[in-house]
């Protein structure tokens, strides 16, 4: 390899020199770029439902699932506009609704550009999977009031992809009224990010919150294996100064919760 | 092939079927079959949406006003609700509850060898699941697998235990982080689904079951790979037995145990839409 260069500018167009040996910052700072371009699907889908819901009357009359049909236009255009966003939707807190117990407003790129409604039995006589109120995206943003990047995961409610879902809450009057959220297959994020892990000097993973590996050049971080090490929830809540564990270089995504390790050449 | 185009609807149409072929009732029969043979195998599964009358038609091969006899049928026979308007369309509906009598009647078109094959097929991805899954679960797979435990040890009716049980199955392929053992299990179940039904009607053969699914748990909370695997694959295979053992009772008696549910046999179909749809 050459000599080190000192960053990424203007890479997000096309990379001047796609071999060019790259830092640790400046990779976390790209996929940090990358997932933060997500949460701008995300946080544009909140203000959606916000404007939505607080425009319609609450009470007997509403809100009802036909007025989230208002949401198609936004979620339809984020959908097109986005080619690592492959579904996006609000999830409605149970109770939320009055016509309906429970219900997702979720929208699906299929392979052929077209745009698909998840349609989901949420009759809990009929359906063991009616109840999506446990999973990390939902619980997340629900219990902390922040936004958060659920998974990698497999998910068998919505695409059975091996996923990133990215979500936001929704809060209306003071009241949790569900998640805004993104999904983001990993098959495309790892096409996303790829390009740059190959250009730093050693081989890399990245991973989340829980270890749990979100892309990697080292066939021994396999993607979907726990890395044993640090805190990494810690990590990502703390301050970004590089530090290191064992032999690998660790760097934080500011803002995303993502942890880049970096092994010594 | 068929004279009446795909896109002949409304009045217009009913009319012109008046001069499509005479084997229009056969290829209605045809399509109900087929149709109803998919849903009933779970090849399509509940709350599916079926494509377009017109898509679906033409990948059929028959005219829309054929298709639209046969979903009628199936409307009938409570296999496919239709909703109206925004969002709607024709979607595949599984009979609730199936009745006893009519689980052994899909028990009895498996034959021993068949059932025995599908066990191994089960174990081995639940056993596969089992291990790869000691070695990649974090706390939130194991939240869903203890739930799901929870859930079927207090289930009340051997249809929603047999559901839970099915998706304690999907959620170790996920927690394997496997999407391919995840859509093998969701496959798997379609076909055993059903029929473990008929072996969780017992409450003592229950809290076994329960038991087990708490031993897989805790060897995949414990990391212990090999453990793990193991108690899946002895999961699996000791209700696939009670299974064989049901089904070598069923061909010398006209039934197995007693019936818990009564005998509706096949007209018991769920007719209630389901939530989130009113009519």
């Amino acid at each position: 390899m050459g000599g080190r260069s000192t960053g990424l500018v203007g890479a997000a167009d096309t990379p001047p020199e796609a071999t060019a040996v790259v830092t640790g910052e400046a990779v976390a700072a790209r996929v940090r770029d990358t997932l933060e371009d997500v949460f701008d699907t995300v946080a544009e889908t909140r203000v959606d439902i916000v404007a939505l819901l607080e425009g319609v009357s609450v009470g007997e009359h509403g809100p009802v699932t036909a007025d989230l049909a208002a949401l198609r236009p936004g979620l339809h255009a984020r959908l097109a506009a986005r080619a690592l966003v492959s579904g996006v939707g609000f999830v409605t807190a149970p109770g939320l609704l009055t016509d309906v117990p429970a219900w997702l407003e979720w929208w699906q790129a299929g392979t052929d550009g077209t745009v698909r409604p998840l349609l989901l039995d949420l009759d809990p006589e009929h359906s063991a999977y009616s109840d999506y109120t446990h999973w990390d995206w939902f619980t997340l943003p629900r219990d902390t009031g922040q936004r958060a990047v659920a998974g990698p995961y497999v998910d068998y409610l919505c695409s059975d992809e091996y996923s990133l879902t990215l979500s936001a809450p929704v809060t209306v009057g003071g009241r949790f009224a569900g998640v805004a959220a993104a999904d983001v297959y990993l098959r495309h994020f790892e096409a996303a990010v790829m390009p740059l892990l190959k250009r730093l000097p050693g081989s890399a993973h990245l991973v989340n919150a829980r270890g749990r590996v979100a892309a990697s050049t080292d066939p021994h971080h396999l993607v979907g294996s726990l890395t044993k090490g640090p805190d990494f929830a810690a990590l990502v809540a703390g301050p970004s100064e590089p530090g290191r564990f064992g032999g690998l270089r660790v760097y934080r995504c500011d803002g995303v919760p993502l942890v880049l390790l970096v092994s010594d050449d | 092939m068929n004279p009446v185009r795909r896109d002949e609807k409304g009045a217009g149409g009913a009319r012109r079927a008046v001069f499509t072929p005479v084997d229009t009732r056969a290829r209605v029969d045809a399509v109900v079959r087929r149709l109803g043979d998919a849903i009933e195998l779970g090849l399509l599964s509940d709350g599916e949406q079926l494509p377009g009358e017109s898509e679906l038609a033409a990948q059929l091969g028959v005219s829309t006003v054929t298709l639209r006899e046969a979903l009628m049928a199936l409307r009938q026979r409570g296999l496919v609700t239709t909703r109206r308007g925004r969002g709607g369309g024709s979607f595949v509906t599984l009979p609730e509850g199936p009745a006893e009598d009519r689980l052994f009647a899909r028990l009895t078109d498996w034959s021993t060898e068949e059932l025995r094959d599908l066990g191994d097929h089960w174990a081995a991805v639940s056993g596969a699941a089992a291990w790869l899954a000691a070695q990649r679960t974090d706390i939130g797979d194991l939240r869903q697998l203890i739930r799901s435990v929870d859930e079927l040890a207090q289930a009340d009716d051997p249809t929603a235990r047999s559901r839970v049980y099915g998706r304690f199955h999907v959620e170790l392929a996920a927690a394997a982080q496997s999407p391919r053992l995840t859509r093998e299990e969701v496959a798997l179940q379609t076909e055993v689904g059903a029929l473990l039904c008929l072996v969780l009607t017992d409450t003592s053969y229950l809290k076994e079951v329960t038991d087990r699914h708490r031993a897989v748990i805790s060897a995949v909370q414990d990391e212990a790979e090999d453990r793990a695997r193991s108690l899946a694959e002895r999961c699996v295979q000791a209700s696939m037995t009670r299974l064989i053992e049901l089904r070598l009772g069923a061909t010398s008696a006209a039934h197995g145990p007693g019936p818990e549910e009564g005998t509706h046999g096949r007209q018991e179909y769920r007719s209630r839409r389901r939530s989130g749809h009113p009519a």
